[in-house]
């Protein structure tokens, strides 16, 4: 673990370099460029407003933001998860030219992400100004939230990324894996009033990523205070299954190169 | 060898080799047993290399050199044996050294140079004797993914020609480019050698360049030391065993 914090201290200005680096490259080679960043979870609400909304006739209360939130915070989970177990892979140029420790390769893609996160919860901001949502304090709720998602993230992601190594199908099991936990997440519905009374409940104790949105929502727009248990327990959880994706990729790193060929 | 102070390298009854952790699919786990193969290509090699001796490295194809150097720079991790660096930064010149396609060339050149340890500062200093020595002008700052393979590789070679590091490992890099560059970069190759500081370990098969540059040649065979001495006569030793195989 000293190794871990050593290390973010030694390649912080990579980490730093190569964010904006990709995220430049990003903007540089399509013709909208960095709009994307806006127009993609815009135009995915647009659909979901369409699907909830029109087809199936919800009632909601600030929809729009109410969506924009689930967006957010499911692009950031979905995008880190599913890039990670072929990170080595994608990245064999470097990995096999040079010695650099490979969890540094998924804070790397987690800063990417979470600052395209930034910019789509600015809309959230943006929005909840239109409708003049009522603010309080509770709203500082959500740093803690956001925290505690990003080492959840992280716990999940470097699991994938040791074990995509040498499993060169995990990606397909990860697809179906995260489609389903979409669909459990409640991004355009709430869990708590339309899923039947124990499993709502259950659903939100099993799944963070249905929890982080759900209170994110409550404290954001609905200003109501979120169970601090919970999210406790997952900090835990995160932190104890991140030291040991540190551990097994320290362990094993060195090996990685001698698989992907 | 010498006393201790001056050694850049040393590598002690350093083996490794493939493993059995191949890639496997899941389909292929659950429906059929292959069995595990176990490659050996580092059986027991040990050297020194005293600070700023320019050492070749010989030997057939398959015969463990790519891996050596490979497992100098870090990125293998050895089976058994160890190797000690003494502090000393390293980096390893091979075709096509690791580039971020979708990145630009300088991009690159900030992000290559960090990875082998370089303070952005350090970096800012060189930059334009790297876009100079490459001859990229312009395409400096397109992605590296719309490179020439020869542009590709004169942006690697120039990297680490420039940013110097106390030992720099060469992969057969000197037929990189058109005849202009390689004129060129194998006179900025000796003027890297030229340096006392620096130690370099060069992999190649071209008996002139071990024969030129080199203080000393090694010649692996099957992961072992075969003959290490003056290059003139491990050349020559080479050569007639590569011969007599014909």
């Amino acid at each position: 673990m000293k190794k871990f914090f050593s290390d973010i201290k030694k390649y912080f200005k990579y980490i730093i370099a190569s964010t904006k680096a990709e995220l430049n490259s990003e903007v540089a080679n399509s013709y909208l460029g960095w709009l994307w960043w806006l127009l993609n979870p815009l135009f995915f609400m647009l659909i979901y407003w369409f699907i909830s909304v029109i087809v199936f006739r919800t009632k909601q209360d600030y929809f729009a933001a109410f969506v924009f939130i689930g967006i957010s915070i499911w692009d950031f989970f979905n995008h880190v998860v599913n890039v990670s177990p072929k990170l080595i892979a994608n990245n064999k140029d470097i990995v096999s030219k040079v010695y650099v420790p490979k969890y540094i390769l998924l804070i790397q893609k987690i800063c990417v992400n979470f600052f395209k996160m930034l910019i789509s919860l600015l809309l959230v901001a943006i929005m909840m100004a239109l409708y003049n949502v009522n603010i309080s304090l509770r709203i500082l709720n959500f740093i803690p939230i956001i925290f505690v998602l990003v080492i959840v993230t992280f716990a999940v992601a470097s699991l994938l990324l040791h074990f995509g190594v040498f499993v060169e199908d995990l990606v397909n099991i990860t697809n179906v894996l995260l489609r389903l936990v979409f669909y459990l997440s409640g991004i355009f519905y709430m869990v708590s009033t339309r899923i039947p009374a124990p499993y709502n409940r259950y659903l939100l104790w099993c799944n963070p990523i249905a929890y982080f949105i759900q209170s994110s929502r409550d404290c954001l727009l609905y200003n109501k205070a979120i169970d601090y248990r919970i999210l406790f327990v997952w900090l835990i959880i995160g932190t104890i299954v991140s030291i040991i994706g540190i551990k097994t990729i320290t362990k094993y790193e060195n090996s990685y190169v001698k698989v992907i060929k | 060898m010498k006393n201790n102070k001056n050694i850049a390298i040393s590598v002690k009854n350093l083996g490794l080799s493939y493993r059995d952790i191949k890639k496997f699919s899941i389909r292929k786990t659950l429906f059929s047993r292959e069995k595990s193969t176990l490659y050996t290509a580092l059986k027991d090699i040990s050297f020194e290399i005293p600070k700023g001796q320019i050492v070749g490295i010989c030997g057939k194809n398959g015969s463990g050199k790519s891996t050596l150097l490979r497992a100098l720079a870090g990125i293998f991790s050895a089976d058994k044996g160890t190797i000690d660096l003494h502090n000393n930064t390293i980096s390893l010149l091979s075709i096509g050294v690791g580039f971020q396609k979708k990145l630009t060339g300088h991009d690159n050149i900030y992000l290559s140079g960090m990875l082998l340890g370089f303070s952005k500062e350090q970096i800012d200093q060189k930059y334009q004797e790297i876009v100079d020595f490459s001859e990229l002008g312009d395409f400096i700052n397109k992605p590296v993914a719309s490179y020439s393979s020869g542009m590709y590789s004169k942006l690697a070679f120039s990297i680490t020609a420039i940013l110097e590091t106390d030992i720099i490992l060469i992969d057969e890099v000197l037929s990189v480019g058109d005849v202009a560059f390689k004129e060129k970069s194998y006179n900025k190759m000796k003027e890297l050698i030229s340096d006392e500081n620096r130690t370099v370990l060069i992999v190649s098969h071209s008996s002139k360049t071990l024969i030129d540059l080199c203080d000393r040649v090694i010649w692996i065979h099957d992961g072992l030391v075969k003959e290490d001495g003056s290059p003139t006569e491990v050349v020559e030793h080479y050569e007639n065993f590569i011969k007599n195989q014909l």
